[in-house]
């Protein structure tokens, strides 16, 4: 008898709430909360219930009650501060969140993946990764889909990229946070007279004694050549993140004539392996993205210098552009044992992914934003640093998933260069076969 | 004669050049260090350069260790200490207890119980670290609680490092205790007035070997300390500044927080050095 | 080293199952020559002691079957009873919040350690039938009991070794041995990034994990494991002896007659034992960079052209490690050699510079065989620490470089160690880093035990107290 009455006063809460036209989100919040809430109901004590349908009709009246809790939220380290701010804005818009406290930790974009994967229980409810793991996160179950009105929102609202990257199989996992993970060259003025070809900027830094940094044992960097080459490297995903394919053209001519030019640059004494500015000497020029900007300005000084990526000389005579990846930081979700909590969890994600606070972050840090909006803000458009990385990402292809084995895979690649296990004079049969090694390999990734 | 006495004097003079060379050598890579942490943040540079003399000596990243609004350095430091601290006084005491049994006393299974070490002795300490770390987690000594579990662990496990310990009190006469027996004296009374008091280099040996090594924990403490920026040891909190891309221009910061680590390590080193040398030289010799 | 290890075990096998067969029979003899006591206390632990008067024996006797059906019924149960197929139960979406199935890892845990303790519970039980027949056989020969608190009082002398002993193997038993049966079971899993608990279940694989590791073909990583075991190996021999030999040396020229100022320069080297090794090997790291400050000053001055690849050049690698970690190790030989040298007697140098040797043929025939002689078990040592010297490698190179011929993202100067590391913490493929570190041990136990044998010093230990 009780049962019932609680079912009738369910669905007159729900069509309440659907006639209140309330936000799409808040009904869905409330959809939700009654499923799951019947549910209870059909297998617990009438008591409960009761308790419950007045849980529910509270939500009707639009003050749901979302309960307390704790959110441990992981960034990295420089934008600690900045995300404490915004989160005490967001508490103060939302005051019926009022019953969850939130926590920031510092746990950089590489290591969170790592973190989240080793034990998820203990993980962040909310963290910002790089967008190289998420098939990995997907597997582990650490990554809650994004909520349907929220994934409207971010579809429509940021770069086609980011948005790609944020989703495996058809499934948008995550939300976009930046676009601007993807690389071009600093150079120093007085160093590097014209920035527009490979050739031309080793020799001028040969020239100088100053060093080229190029990172050619990262699966993240080697790509501008043997994209530009006009090789293929992608992967298919289903929907859980398994990867379903490979698409691989590596062992093919184009796939030499790159390998062969990777293997000629690291041949030069200018020749330095690295992306970090920081941890970088006497630099001539260096391929690095925009999260060095500052550290790049700080170094040269006067000479300051950017430009999207040169082009360079095949050894078929034909001159190619460096291509290469577009990347993005991600924020994600934890999957919630508790739907309250989940929503919470998908309005803060939302509201830190958002226009304003992206913008708010690149004033803040300089981080580029990926919404469609900030990005056309004027204070963006003058970045010296960001326009180089915009003529640059016309060149490249938007990062989509890539199993964690490929980038190891690729760093063997770079270390098999570097130490000179395959040279520039090695012959043609020589780079074919490494070539063809690491296609077959990369092809057993996917199942 | 004459001849002797010149050739030893050349024999001398080549010891010294070696000896000379041998301590530039070793010195250089802490006098670089030392030389980096000067080199100022602000006006300088933070990342790596390839020169070793700063251009302008400053105490900027001191400064910077020292400002708890910019970084938890020294909340680092503190964990370390405690854990350092704990660890050293426990695992002093429990790797006495378990030398004193097995050197002084023989019951069923003491030769068991000694092999049986031996052999996990073996296995590799990583093996075991997620299997530790989900341990920790059901009694809540991970993240917020890591450093508890940190001495924990390292003090739980310290019970099978007693050779060097019971390798010294081997050496102790046994006719000692026997004649302190037939005076009526009890074993716990022989091993807390006799034995303790007569074992002070030893003691002295393991407690400082003890209190050196959760200041190199990176591994283990990174493992259960995860995304708890608090509970981090300087291991790891430092460590971060060298192979993380998020802290750029931390070289020199990592010289300066690196020195202010040695400084106490070694100091504390330099003055028990003695008791140092008896305890791996009696513990070399025994096995 | 214990001494113990090299001791024939002679028999160990048919001597065990001897005495579990004395046991067996024990248990049957003891029932059915005892009272009603003994035989209660068959079922009911420490009835017997208790009805005696031996309360406190018989209180802790019950305590521990208490504890262990507490354990049983509140806990161990319900993961011992799906160790079988380590959980069945998948993850599974209710509208939109996550509801969690069987956690594989945890039944897997907490199984044997509910294994662990029905083991416990059955030597509990044989203790506690053993009491009985003592009490009884005490008292049948007219003798008194001893009273609770002389039972109490004997735990500070005759039994010490209980009372000093009880913690340390408490505390290895769950946080060594525990952890260790738990590694050797999941070498039998599939526990890796795609059966990764609470999300996915995994489960028993038998031997497919041990034949991955010997497979030379396909996806197999044999030749891979052949390559970094044999570096391993080298490493050890080369950064044992190289320590040993020049750290002797430097012990001995500080030693010499006419050397001056000998703390100072003992004070000096020591400097690398006392600094924290996470702040001075990556210093170290860092200044043979490529781009670091010796490449820097040698391309300053002109002595080289191009950088000097240190880290990257997979031989050249091998070798600076092994220079750097003489830089690390020396002084600790340094320092031992140093006191065992001044043990030896004066006179066999004078009676040997009287018949004309010379120093070198002094080394070779009295102070080498004096110190291989005596530091035979530290050698030993050395070189098992060095089969696992996981800080000097993964500080200064990370195992790197790694190549397009070796698999599982191994590099040409990892260690199995920190091969097993990586596994661990980046790739997560717990199944794999098992099978290595079961590996290791069977290196590090089949070195131990054939050099063990063979050095001149091992001695009984009775011997030489």
């Amino acid at each position: 008898m009780k049962k019932k009455l609680v079912s009738v006063l369910l669905t007159a809460a729900m069509g309440m709430t659907l006639l209140a036209g309330c936000g799409n989100e808040a009904a869905q919040t409330v959809a939700d909360t009654a499923t799951d809430v019947a549910e209870t109901a059909t297998e617990e004590v009438a008591e409960t219930a009761e308790q419950a349908a007045e849980e529910v009709a509270d939500a009707a009246e639009e003050i749901t009650d979302y309960g307390t809790g704790e959110i441990k939220v992981w960034v990295a380290d420089n934008v600690v501060d900045f995300t404490n701010e915004q989160i005490a804005a967001f508490q103060a818009a939302h005051p019926e969140f009022s019953g969850y406290t939130f926590t920031v930790e510092a746990v950089g974009e590489g290591d969170a993946a790592g973190n989240m994967i080793t034990d998820v229980e203990a993980g962040a409810d909310i963290y910002a990764f790089a967008q190289d793991q998420i098939a990995r996160l997907v597997t582990a179950g650490a990554l809650e889909v994004v909520e349907d009105s929220n994934a409207e929102a971010v579809k429509a609202q940021n770069d086609a990229g980011a948005v790609g990257a944020a989703t495996v199989g058809g499934t948008l996992y995550a939300y976009p946070l930046t676009s601007d993970n993807g690389y071009f060259l600093y150079y120093d003025k007085s160093v590097v007279t014209d920035p527009s070809t490979l050739e031309g900027i080793i020799a001028d830094c040969e020239a100088a004694g100053k060093n080229f940094y190029f990172e050619i044992n990262s699966g993240w960097y080697q790509t501008a050549f043997f994209f530009g080459a006009g090789a293929e490297l992608t992967y298919d995903t289903d929907d859980s993140g398994n990867f379903t394919k490979c698409n691989s053209t590596y062992a093919s001519d184009a796939g030499v004539i790159a390998l062969k030019k990777i293997a000629e640059i690291a041949s030069s004494k200018s020749f330095q392996n690295g992306s970090a500015i920081s941890n970088a000497t006497n630099v001539g020029a260096i391929v690095d993205g925009t999260w060095d900007a500052q550290a790049a300005k700080d170094l040269f000084g006067d000479n300051y210098a950017c430009a999207k990526l040169p082009t360079f000389e095949g050894a078929d005579g034909k001159t190619y552009q460096m291509s290469g990846f577009g990347g993005f930081k991600l924020l994600g979700v934890k999957p919630q044992e508790d739907d309250l909590k989940l929503a919470v969890c998908d309005a803060l994600a939302a509201y830190l992914s958002s226009e304003e606070v992206q913008l708010a972050r690149y004033n803040a840090v300089g981080w580029g934003p990926s919404n469609l909006n900030a990005q056309k803000s004027d204070a963006v458009q003058a970045d010296e640093a960001l326009s180089a990385l915009a003529d640059q990402l016309q060149y490249t292809i938007p990062q989509g998933q890539y199993p964690g084995d490929y980038w190891s895979l690729a760093t063997s690649l770079g270390d098999s260069v570097i130490s000179g296990e395959i040279t520039k004079d090695s012959s043609d049969e020589d780079f074919m076969k490494a070539l063809t090694d690491f296609q077959t390999t990369c092809e057993s990734y996917a199942q | 004669m004459k001849s002797y006495k010149t050739k030893r004097a050349i024999g001398n003079a080549v010891g010294y050049i070696i000896l000379i060379l041998i301590s530039i050598i070793w010195l250089f890579p802490f006098v670089g260090l030392v030389l980096q942490s000067f080199r100022s943040y602000a006006t300088e540079y933070g990342g790596m350069v390839d020169y070793l003399v700063p251009k302008q000596f400053s105490l900027d990243n001191y400064k910077f260790l020292f400002d708890s609004s910019q970084t938890n350095y020294l909340l680092w430091y503190k964990n370390t200490i405690i854990i350092a601290l704990f660890v050293s006084l426990l695992q002093t005491i429990i790797q006495l207890c378990v030398s004193y049994a097995l050197s002084r006393m023989r019951f069923t299974g003491r030769t068991f119980l000694m092999r049986f070490w031996l052999i996990l002795g073996m296995f590799p300490g990583f093996l075991t670290m997620i299997c530790l770390y989900f341990l920790l987690k059901q009694f809540g000594l991970t993240q917020a609680g890591a450093i508890p579990g940190l001495i924990l662990v390292s003090v739980a496990s310290s019970g099978m490092g007693y050779y060097v310990c019971k390798g010294y009190f081997d050496t102790i006469p046994k006719a000692l205790d026997e004649a302190a027996m037939i005076d009526g004296a009890t074993r716990s009374r022989i091993f807390f007035t006799m034995i303790i008091p007569m074992s002070k280099p030893i003691i002295i040996y393991t407690a400082l070997v003890a209190f050196m090594a959760p200041w190199c924990d990176y591994v283990f403490a990174s493992y259960v300390a995860f995304g708890h920026d608090t509970s981090y040891n300087v291991a790891v909190g430092m460590t971060r500044w060298v192979w993380t891309n998020d802290y750029q221009g931390y070289f020199t910061r990592f010289c300066a927080g690196g020195v202010l680590v040695a400084i106490p390590v070694t100091l504390l080193f330099m003055f028990l050095q003695k008791y140092y040398v008896e305890g791996v030289t009696g513990g070399a010799v025994k096995g | 080293m214990a001494q113990d290890a090299g001791k024939k075990k002679t028999g160990g096998a048919s001597r065990f199952f001897k005495a579990v067969g004395n046991g067996i029979k024990d248990i049957g003899v003891i029932f059915k020559e005892g009272d009603w006591k003994t035989r209660i206390s068959y079922l009911i632990f420490g009835f017997g002691p208790i009805m005696r008067g031996q309360i406190l024996i018989g209180a802790a006797l019950l305590a521990c079957e208490a504890l262990f059906i507490w354990f049983m019924t509140g806990f161990g149960w319900q993961y011992l009873s799906k160790i079988t197929t380590l959980g069945t139960v998948a993850t599974k979406k209710v509208g939109r919040k996550t509801v969690y199935g069987d956690n594989s890892f945890l039944i897997l845990l907490f199984g044997v350690l509910a294994i662990f303790a029905v083991i416990a519970l059955i030597a509990m039980w044989y203790i506690n039938i053993r009491e009985n027949r003592k009490e009884e056989m005490l008292l049948k020969n007219g003798k008194k009991l001893p009273s609770n608190g002389e039972v109490f009082r004997s735990l500070f002398d005759r039994n010490f070794h209980k009372t000093l002993l009880a913690l340390p193997v408490t505390g290895i038993f769950v946080f060594t041995v525990l952890p260790i049966a738990f590694m050797i079971l999941v070498a039998f899993t599939n526990y890796d990034k795609n059966h990764q608990s609470p999300t996915n279940l995994f489960t028993w694989v038998g031997l497919e994990n041990f034949k991955q590791l010997v497979s030379f073909s396909g996806a197999g990583i044999g030749p891979t494991f052949i390559q970094v075991l044999a570096w391993t190996l080298v490493w050890a021999l080369f950064a044992t002896f190289t320590n040993y030999f020049l750290g002797l040396a430097v012990a001995m020229l500080i030693n010499k007659k006419g050397i001056k100022f000998k703390k100072l320069w003992r004070t000096i080297l020591v400097l690398t034992i006392a600094v924290p090794q996470f702040v001075s090997l990556l210093y170290v790291m860092k200044m043979f960079a490529n781009d670091g400050l010796i490449n820097g000053y040698l391309i300053k001055w002109g002595i080289i052209k191009t950088y000097i690849p240190f880290w990257t050049d997979p031989l050249l690698a091998r070798i600076t490690i092994i220079v750097v970690n003489i830089w690390i190790g020396i002084p600790y030989m340094m320092l031992i050699a140093t006191g065992l040298l001044m043990n030896i007697p004066e006179d066999l140098y004078e009676s040997a510079r009287i018949d004309g040797a010379n120093p070198w043929q002094m080394f070779r025939s009295i102070t080498l065989p004096y110190m291989l002689f005596v530091t035979g078990p530290f050698l030993l040592t050395q070189f098992t620490g060095n089969l696992n010297n996981f800080n000097v490698i993964y500080l200064l190179t990370q195992g790197k470089p790694q190549s397009v011929n070796l698999a599982e993202k191994a590099g040409y100067s990892d260690l199995l160690i920190t091969w097993l590391y990586k596994m661990t913490v980046n790739d997560t493929n717990y199944r794999m880093a098992a099978v290595i570190g079961i590996m290791v041990f069977v290196v590090t136990a089949v070195i131990s035990l054939v050099v063990y044998n063979m050095l001149p010093s091992v001695r009984d230990e009775e011997g030489f107290q």
